[in-house]
Order: C-alpha cells, then structure tokens, then sequence
C-alpha cells in the first residue's frame, strides 16, 4: 500500500496530461512514493476533497515513479480529472485488487480484446508482456473504437506488433471518411481467430455491452469460460473488500478482481 | 469457569460512571439507543428486557466517522489512546454478527485499524435474554437466545439478582472492580438458569414454527437468484429507506465521501451505506452504458438476502442473518425476512 492508512490517498504530482482522443486523456502521476503494482491492479485517483474513483494504470508496473492513467470523461470526477493542469497535487490510494494472471500465460497464447477506453488496462498487461515475450507463444490484439477519432494509443500499435509474435487489429464501428481498416464491432475480429484456441488464455476490457457480446462470441468460438478473464465494470469505494458496493455473487470484484474468470462469475445474473 | 453471583445493587455499581472507562448499556426498550450510562439502574431493568432495539455495531462502526485528513494537515484521527470500553447486555445475536464482522474488518486483505483498536478495548459482558421480541428468530438460523462464546462475562438475569460466568482474566478484573466478596452461585441458582435458557429456546422456536424452515452456517436455503421476479412479491412493499440495513447488526456496507475543510485540508468520512438504495451501486457513464448492475429493486433486495444465506457463507464460513428481527421491525413495508426465506426457498 501506497500509504499507511489505507483509507487516505497519498500525494501524486500530476506530471503530464496527454490528449488522447477527444474524450479521452491519460494523466502522468508521480506518487510521494514508488508505487509497485501488477498489471491489472486499480488504484483510487482523487481530487482532493471532491472524491476518488477507480482506474487501472495504462503504463508498464516496471514504472513505478511516474504512473499513466487514462481516463475517459464521463462523469463528475472524470470531468474534473479531465480539467486538471500539470503541478497539481492528485491523490492515490492502492494497489488494489489481483491483477491479471501473467504467471498462467506461460507457454500460451495470448488474445487480448479491448474496447474503446477499455484498451487502458489492457496496455499494462501489453506493456508487460513486450518486456520479456519469452514466456509466451503469441500475443493477439484486438481492438474496436467508436470511430477513427477515437481510437486510443494509435501511435502505439505499429511498435507494439514489430515483434514477429504480436499482432495488432483494430476496427471502428462504422466506416468513415479517410479510413479504409476495418469496420464493425470488436467482436468481429473474432471470428476464425487465428490463435491456439486449447491453449490460449483471453483478457477482455471495455464497457459492459462489449464484455457481454465479446464473451459470447469467445464461447461460440470455443473457447471455454475457464480461458477467459473479464475486466469487470462496478462501483468501488474501499478497494478492499470492506465497502460490498462491487460483488458478483460471492465475489468483490475489487479484491478478487477486477479481472476475473469468467467461469467463476458466469452462472450469476446481473454479471453484464 | 466460574459463575458468580451478584445483587442489583451490586450491578448498578459495577455500570456506574468510572473514571477511564466508556460503558455502554442497552436503554429500556422506549428509549432506542445504547447509552454510554451512568444510571446503572436503568440498564438491569432493560437486561431484563427483549434485545435492544437498536444494534450495538454502532459502538464499532460508527454512521458516520472521519477515517482521515489529508492535504495540509494530513493525519488519522484519534490515534490517541483507545479508552476502554466495557459493552454491557450484549445478546447472543449480537455477538454472532460481532465475529462476523471480525472476519470482515479483521481477517480479510487489509484490516481496519479503527475496529481493531475498539474490538481490542472492549470488555464483552453479554446477558441471556429472558424475554423476546415478536421478530425474535435466532433459532432459525442456528443460534440461541444465550451466549455460548465471544464474551468476558455472561450475565442471567434471575429474579433476585444475575449469576455472572466469568470467561476471561480481564472479564474477571471488571467484575471485581466493584469489590470482591462475591459468592459463587448456587446449584438452585445455576439450576434455574439453565431451565430459564431452556424455556426461552423453546419459546422462540415455538414462535417461529411456521416458518419451517432451519439455516446455520453450513446449511443454507435455495434461494433463487436475484434476477428472479418472484422477488418482487416482497419488493413491491419496499420504499427503499435503508432502514433494514442501517439497524441490521451484520450489514457493514459504507462509503467514503470527501470534504474539503479549507482550501488545503481535507477530510475523508465514512458513511453507512444500504444496498437497497438505487444509488448503491450507480457508476459513471454516458448514455448507453448500463450505470448499475441492479437496476430492478427487486434484485437489490433479493442481492441483501442473498449476501446473508449464500454469500457470507462462501465469503466467511458464517451465515450473515443472526435472527435478530431488527430489519423485521424497523421495515416500513412490514417485509419479514423469514417470510422471504420461506416463500422462496427450494
């Protein structure tokens, strides 16, 4: 933990603003102290006095003193995140939550879906994997953004696939003056996906319409519930398995997540 | 263990105001509240009485509590020494949902300082209830309506005075801090005591007979999920105050809301939270997005219930309803939690 009470925020400088996409920036942090974190833990970004909401860092956990979140505007903290200058003091509370699972990728396939802002966390685990890709046999993307304008980290992509294990495919939603890529929803580049699929693990993050029709279509293409780890959309407060705002069943996302296997969750309601 | 003897008057003294030390004993039913007390003679009458009206989780987990500052004057507040507190007429039920709440605040990935450091400086004397309220339904969910663990002291009432048993040193130290002298108890005494535990067993069983239906920790009922409508039938009497939460003994949900306190300090609160309330699980987001996972009232009730009889078993190899009937009583729509069990069971 960043601090030592695990309720208060420590100070984090605000370093850099980058502009994503018009609705979309990533903050640069540099917490008062490293902040060691694995690639799909969540932290509490606050403002302080006004409150704090959930956000998984986009960068690397290799980089602990300047941490990347990014965030969409779509609601009264992230409007005011989204107003924020360089030089001003932020607060974080975290890490929080288990992370994906990089010890099980492992001689494995990896096919990462991302929707929209959704591709955020997703670029930690990408980021992660890139740094030692021996451990694994490939690495899939696939992504889908609203529209051209939207789409996040574009200037990334082509650096992410130089390696002869990782490819990249993007979509957006509908065609559009000046792109000729491909159109239609993610869940399009899903079909006859071209991975191991008995060996393959599957790391899904966007809003909740997109894990719902996403996971289905992994299922159609025969991937099993036990292959296929969801970044779950729910209210958090604490971050600790305190506050019950965030429970699928049995499960707080915020501890036992927030991505989580969807076998465990599969057979609750209310899961999209 | 030992078990003690003592007159009112004896026990009136022992709940009177002592220097250094918080006691918290139930106020007799008209009144709602646990009050810190001086008035020793109010709070024997009320150990006579059906359990409190009000939960004591409050003593621990207060509605509403600063957690911290930050900003300027960063800090955590009353890091100072914790007082001792001595709980007085703690009911079996009670001290169900305290271990309960242990294993939440206590047991899981991060501890709560605040709790530990309460639950630390208390002095448990629970009571037997020789008298129960018509919501009263501890049998049913495998408890008694007398403590068997979890306390320093246990106190019975009898008609000339309370058998105290002495569980622990310091439950020891507390008695004796009025005296010493005490006489044990008789084998009349301890007699009776056990037949006025065995009456008010029966007793409460007898009252919720009807209800046929027998949950403990490792045995729950099927209840359907809560996307079922048969939920509704319960819901549509439900107007959403919070009430059920708020006075339930287990029910632990909360919040934390910022405040600024000056330009440059800030502080953070924690505020009980309910979910029943159709903001309990609201998230950010645009049109389109779906804000809450249960957006149906129906579905948040039966989510309550659910977390009581089937995930805090999963969560904490404990069953979250200890029978208290609070929520019975403090329904506005007259919804009976065991009704709910019993209808909808499989």
């Amino acid at each position: 933990m960043i601090a030592e009470n695990q309720y208060i925020p420590a100070p984090a400088e605000l370093v850099q603003v980058i502009d994503e996409t018009p609705t979309i920036k990533t903050l640069v942090v540099a917490p008062s102290r490293p902040l060691e974190f694995r690639a799909g833990q969540f932290v509490q970004l606050s403002i302080p006095g006004a409150g704090e909401a959930p956000f998984t860092p986009s960068s690397s956990p290799s980089r602990t003193r300047q941490v990347a979140i990014t965030i969409l505007r779509t609601g009264k903290i992230t409007d005011r995140l989204h107003e924020c200058q360089t030089g001003q003091t932020l607060g974080l509370r975290g890490p929080f939550g288990k992370g994906y699972p990089i010890e099980k990728t492992a001689g494995k396939d990896i096919l990462v879906v991302g929707g929209g802002v959704g591709l955020a966390p997703l670029r930690a685990l990408i980021l992660a994997l890139l740094e030692d890709l021996s451990g694994i046999k490939r690495l899939s993307i696939k992504y889908g953004a609203r529209c051209m304008e939207e789409l996040l980290y574009a200037d990334q992509y082509e650096q992410w696939a130089r390696d002869p294990k990782v490819d990249f495919t993007c979509t957006i939603d509908n065609p559009q003056e000046g792109w000729d890529g491909r159109t239609g929803v993610v869940t399009t580049l899903l079909k006859d996906v071209d991975v191991d699929k008995s060996n393959c693990l599957c790391f899904v993050c966007g809003p909740s319409v997109m894990l719902k029709f996403t996971t289905f279509t992994l299922e159609e293409e025969g991937f099993a519930p036990e292959q296929i780890y969801l970044s779950m959309n729910r209210r958090m407060s604490c971050g600790m398995g305190l506050c019950g705002k965030c429970n699928i069943g049995p499960y707080y996302i915020c501890k036992d997540g927030p991505d989580m296997n969807y076998a465990l969750i599969k057979d609750y309601p209310n899961v999209f | 263990m030992t078990t003690l003897y003592l007159d009112e008057a004896r026990l009136a003294a022992l709940l009177a105001e002592k220097e250094g030390i918080s006691t918290f004993a139930p106020a007799p039913t008209d009144a709602l509240a646990w009050m810190d007390t001086a008035d020793g003679q109010t709070a024997a009458e009320a150990l006579r009485q059906a359990r409190p009206a009000q939960s004591a989780k409050g003593i621990f987990l207060a509605a509403a509590e600063s957690v911290g500052r930050y900003g300027a004057q960063a800090g955590t507040p009353s890091r100072t020494e914790q007082q001792t507190m001595v709980v007085v007429g703690v009911r079996a039920c009670e001290l169900r949902a305290w271990n309960y709440l242990d294993k939440v605040f206590l047991e899981g990935t991060f501890k709560d300082d605040a709790y530990a450091r309460r639950r630390e400086a208390t002095i448990t004397v629970s009571c037997d209830c020789v008298d129960c309220t018509e919501s009263c339904f501890c049998t049913l969910v495998g408890g008694q309506p007398h403590a068997t663990e979890g306390y320093d002291v246990n106190l019975t009432p009898l008609e000339e005075g309370f058998l105290a048993e002495v569980a622990t040193d310091r439950g020891r130290e507390w008695l004796e801090s009025g005296g010493s002298g005490l006489n044990e108890a008789t084998d009349d005494q301890l007699a009776r005591r056990d037949a006025l535990r065995a009456d008010m067993a029966k007793r409460v069983e007898a009252q919720n007979a009807a209800f046929g239906f027998q949950a403990d920790d490792g045995n729950q009922p099927g209840l359907p999920d809560d996307a079922d409508e048969a939920w509704g039938r319960f819901s549509a009497d439900c107007v959403e105050c919070g009430a059920c939460t708020h006075i339930c003994p287990t029910c632990h949900c909360f919040y934390l809301y910022d405040q600024a306190l000056g330009p440059e300090e800030f502080e953070r609160l924690r505020m009980w939270d309910s979910c029943l309330l159709s903001t309990y699980h609201r998230m950010a987001g645009g049109p389109g997005m779906k804000l809450t996972p249960r957006p149906a009232l129906f579905s948040r009730l039966a989510n309550r219930v659910l977390h009581k009889f089937a995930y805090s078993p999963q969560q904490y190899e404990l069953i979250g309803c200890v029978g208290c009937g609070r929520c019975i009583d403090a329904c506005l729509g007259a919804i009976d939690i065991r009704q709910v069990v019993k209808e909808l069971s499989r």
